[in-house]
């Protein structure tokens, strides 16, 4: 990924040492600081005017690390969104001469807000456009997110449903667009998944279907991606729930997605992200004991619970047989022989006396083989080959 | 100026080529007096892209069988146009562009950022070619031939139900391999004289559906069994490492507006804007070597004119001033204007990514021993043609007469193998044969650069740039790192 691991630079550093330039420099220090005082001693000053907002304004395009000022500015924003809230513009417009008082009134009509709902809608939309430039110039500054999720955050606690669940809708947009750009970029995930849980919310219904289809589409253009995997496989049992599947289509659904992955397998074995999300399928085979815990499963579980020993043995030996032909072509692949020594131990942990369990012999060879290969974890494979011996 | 007669230059180019044009941008700083000359009343020459009345002028001046006389490029062309029926017609002349040189330039190409640095990037537009696929026959004779996407990374194996888990692997194993080849030579450097197809069989285990998909990636002119492994791999690495460059989902661009003639309209506008003076109808009847690093040129209007270095293509220059050049196989090319949009060849390949405009689709021969059929498939967004029609550019390396049989037999197949859009026969066809008439003539004289024409390879070849800087180096004498860097001129934006 070309943005990963690439150190960020001022846009405005030179490395320029002649005395002009210098100068210059010199020059911008001053102007930044004045700018800096400026809106310092107007906060202090309790002076919330819109001359104070433009400076923030002009301070923040220079420096949107500067989290201070974005405090700053909110106060300033939370200030006016009082006096607006206070100043009686509250009344829903219903008459045709309050329509015809001005072009804000009809807008607001138009829109089921108040006046005052209406010109706060406003400011937060004029906000959250000031930051765009921003973040295209800085996409990576905590400060700017932050400040978009307290605009979107005083939307819900000020506008009606509809209207915030409109600004959050276009906040999921703007999140497809930075994923287009850097689809590994877990903090866009992350932000993604609060944006989805707050139109939830709002509109009061699941978009479980929707995300899942994208995670999708997401693994389809990269399969190499930890955060669209993990995603899918949060929303997994989520699924279930609200398809009100059968054990039948819960069993259909499992499958599929072992199918699913296996298939990724087979491509690449080499990806690790894809070895995460097996992992993950198969630690949901949890056997539950109590009823209470059958309870929590349903939660997690993809599977109808209760999972039996059987079932759940049946599947750790079905992936031990699959995983074990990955090798034909892949011998180097140390990620094959850590998923076969693992699920062959958890195999051992629930046959407990019983026969089916692995061969010591081969367990033996596959460590044999990943001593070899991962070689930086040495201490590791020589605590396994000791707990191993019977 | 009232007549060129008398007027003496640094520089006389011939011919608006693409190399004799980006010849001319990279000296638009210099303060050279440059005259750059055309015999043609349009710009491109070998590259140019016509309208359908100059296609068919075009068509009428090289209907010869043979180049011999005229040292020409192109001979043999012929135009079929169908009968109209109802809403189904060719429109005006001008709505089309039909490149002469529709080859696809890979993102990784120096071109590219030469544009960048020479500042004449932001009068162009690329478009994206997105899908590579295989026309391959249908199973019996009753059966429509079926178009397979061709896998170009590892979502696609993924995705591709067509191959079974053994093939996926294999594949991408295969193009794990590619990825840095040349650090592993002893996987194929014994090989490298072997045809490519059975290094694959051997070394990849790689069954025989699969190569021919492997073997389009190349855009290899010879027939499967002539193409050795040698001549494939850094092909194929090519396509690989070009993929994501410039967006997910695609390797190669294609110029907007007719082909590679739009590059080198933008290069000769920047030579005039560099102070170069362009006269199209213009050639040269007459060189004269005085010997004093000077020549003496006669134009075609009866003018003398004088110049200390003379620039040209081995076809433009006259033989006497040449030894005679080498002529390698050509090419057997065709261009048909479609009735129809096309929309199965230019899905979108990534999820957000852009909308292609380019295609490219290999038409394998029945044996291993016959060369392949190239299909280019433009669609209107390429800007050559209205927006309900597309252009299909085809080539093969064969002789004029058994190439356009396979040319017409590829293209009515391609025609065939959409279901649901009965698209029956294209409703104009041009098909020509193209010389190669290689790269091997000198000049006699030191001041007489020749600019070998382009490769009839299917994607531009790097070389391209290589030869123009020479030609620049040796007329400037400046560094190489100032080839094609400029500031922005004052007053113009980026």
């Amino acid at each position: 990924m070309a943005s990963h691991g690439v150190p960020r630079v001022s846009g405005t550093a030179t490395t320029d040492k002649s005395a002009a330039a210098r100068g210059e420099e010199q020059k911008q220090i001053a102007e930044y600081k004045a700018l800096e005082k400026n809106v310092i001693d107007r906060i202090k000053a309790k002076d919330f005017s819109n001359h104070t907002f433009q400076a923030t304004s002009r301070l923040l395009q220079q420096n949107p690390e500067y989290h201070t000022i974005w405090n700053y500015r909110r106060i300033l924003l939370q200030d006016v969104f009082r006096r607006e809230l206070a100043s009686g513009n509250s009344a829903v417009i219903t008459t045709q001469a309050d329509e015809a008082q001005n072009g804000d009134a009809q807008a607001a009509f138009k829109a089921g807000l108040t006046l005052a709902q209406q010109e706060i809608s406003l400011l937060l939309s004029e906000d959250l456009a000031f930051l765009i430039p921003l973040l295209k110039q800085y996409p990576k500054c905590y400060w700017i997110w932050n400040h978009r999720a307290w605009l979107l955050a005083e939307a819900t606690e000020l506008l009606p449903a509809r209207t915030a669940s409109q600004m959050w809708r276009g906040e999921l947009a703007l999140g497809s667009k930075m994923l287009v750009l850097d689809s590994r970029n877990f903090h866009a995930w992350s932000y993604r998944r609060s944006t989805v849980e707050q139109i939830e919310q709002l509109e009061k219904k699941s978009l479980a279907e929707d995300e899942f289809a994208y995670t999708t589409k997401m693994v389809n253009t990269n399969l190499s991606n930890f955060s669209a995997w993990h995603n899918r496989g949060q929303l997994l049992p989520r699924l279930s729930q609200e398809r009100q599947a059968t054990d039948e289509e819960r069993k259909t659904m499992f499958d599929a997605e072992l199918e699913l992955i296996t298939r990724a397998l087979y491509t690449d074995p080499y990806d690790q992200s894809l070895w995460f999300y097996h992992q993950y399928l198969m630690s949901t085979l949890v056997a539950a004991s109590s009823n209470d815990a059958n309870d929590d499963a349903r939660r997690t579980n993809i599977l109808a619970a209760p999972i039996s020993h059987a079932t759940t043995t049946a599947y750790l030996e079905q992936e031990i047989a699959s995983i074990e032909d990955m090798l034909d072509g892949a011998e180097d692949c140390k990620y094959i022989y850590q998923a076969l020594l693992e699920y062959s131990q958890r195999l051992h942990q629930l046959a407990k006396g019983s026969s089916d369990i692995v061969e010591a012999s081969k367990m033996a060879s596959w460590l044999d083989e990943v001593r070899k290969l991962d070689l930086l974890r040495e201490g590791r494979w020589l605590d396994l080959a000791v707990s191993l011996k019977p | 100026m009232e007549t060129l007669d008398g007027t003496e230059w640094d520089v006389v180019i011939v011919g608006t080529d693409l190399p004799q044009s980006l010849l001319a941008l990279s000296l638009s700083r210099s303060g050279k007096r440059v005259l750059h000359i055309d015999r043609n009343e349009y710009y491109g020459g070998n590259e140019a892209a016509l309208s359908l009345s100059e296609a068919e002028a075009w068509a009428a001046r090289y209907a010869g069988h043979s180049n011999a006389s005229e040292n020409a490029t192109f001979s043999n062309a012929r135009i079929e146009t169908l009968e109209a029926t109802g809403d189904v017609k060719l429109l005006q002349s001008r709505a089309y562009s039909l490149a002469l040189a529709p080859q696809i330039i890979y993102t990784q190409s120096k071109l590219l950022p030469a544009l960048v640095s020479s500042r004449t990037h932001g009068q162009l537009e690329f478009q994206a070619v997105g899908s590579w696929f295989v026309l391959q026959p249908g199973g019996d004779a009753a059966s429509a031939p079926s178009l397979i996407r061709v896998p170009s990374g590892r979502e696609d194996i993924f995705q591709d139900q067509s191959f079974d888990l053994r093939a996926k692997r294999s594949l991408m194993k295969f193009l794990r391999f590619v990825g840095n080849y040349e650090e592993q030579p002893d996987i194929w450097q014994g090989e490298a004289e072997r045809p490519f197809p059975d290094f694959l069989q051997q070394k990849f285990a790689l069954p025989q559906p699969l190569h021919a998909a492997l073997l389009s990636l190349t855009l290899a002119l010879t027939p499967p069994a002539e193409t050795s492994t040698a001549d494939a791999l850094p092909r194929i690495a090519r396509h690989l490492r070009s993929i994501g460059l410039f967006g997910p989902g695609f390797g190669a661009v294609i110029p907007k507006w007719g082909g590679l003639a739009e590059i080198a309209q933008v290069a000769c506008r920047a030579g005039a804007v560099g102070g170069a003076v362009y006269v199209l109808n213009k050639g040269i009847d007459h060189i004269d070597n005085t010997g004093n690093d000077t020549f003496r040129l006669k134009l075609s209007g009866g003018e003398q004119v004088e110049t200390h270095w003379l620039v040209g293509s081995a076809e433009n220059l006259l033989a006497k001033a040449l030894t005679p050049p080498h002529a390698g196989p050509g090419l057997t090319k065709s261009i048909s204007i479609i009735a129809a949009r096309l929309p199965k060849l230019f899905p979108v390949t990534a999820e957000g990514g852009v909308t292609p405009a380019g295609a490219v689709i290999a038409v394998p021969a029945s044996t291993a021993d016959e060369p392949p059929v190239y299909i280019m498939a433009h669609s209107a967004d390429a800007g050559e043609c209205p927006s309900t029609q597309c252009v299909i550019y085809a080539s093969v390396a064969l002789p004029f007469d058994e190439g356009q049989a396979r040319l017409s037999a590829a293209v009515a197949a391609l025609l065939a193998s959409g279901d649901g859009e009965m698209v029956s026969a294209p409703l104009w066809t041009i098909q020509y044969y193209q010389h190669d008439l290689g790269e091997t003539a000198k000049a006699l004289n030191p001041h007489c650069l020749v600019l070998p024409p382009l490769s009839l390879d299917n994607a531009l070849a790097d070389h391209v740039l290589e030869n123009v800087k020479q030609a620049w180096r040796q007329i400037t004498g400046e560094e190489d790192a100032s080839f094609l860097r400029f500031e922005v001129r004052e007053g113009m934006e980026d």
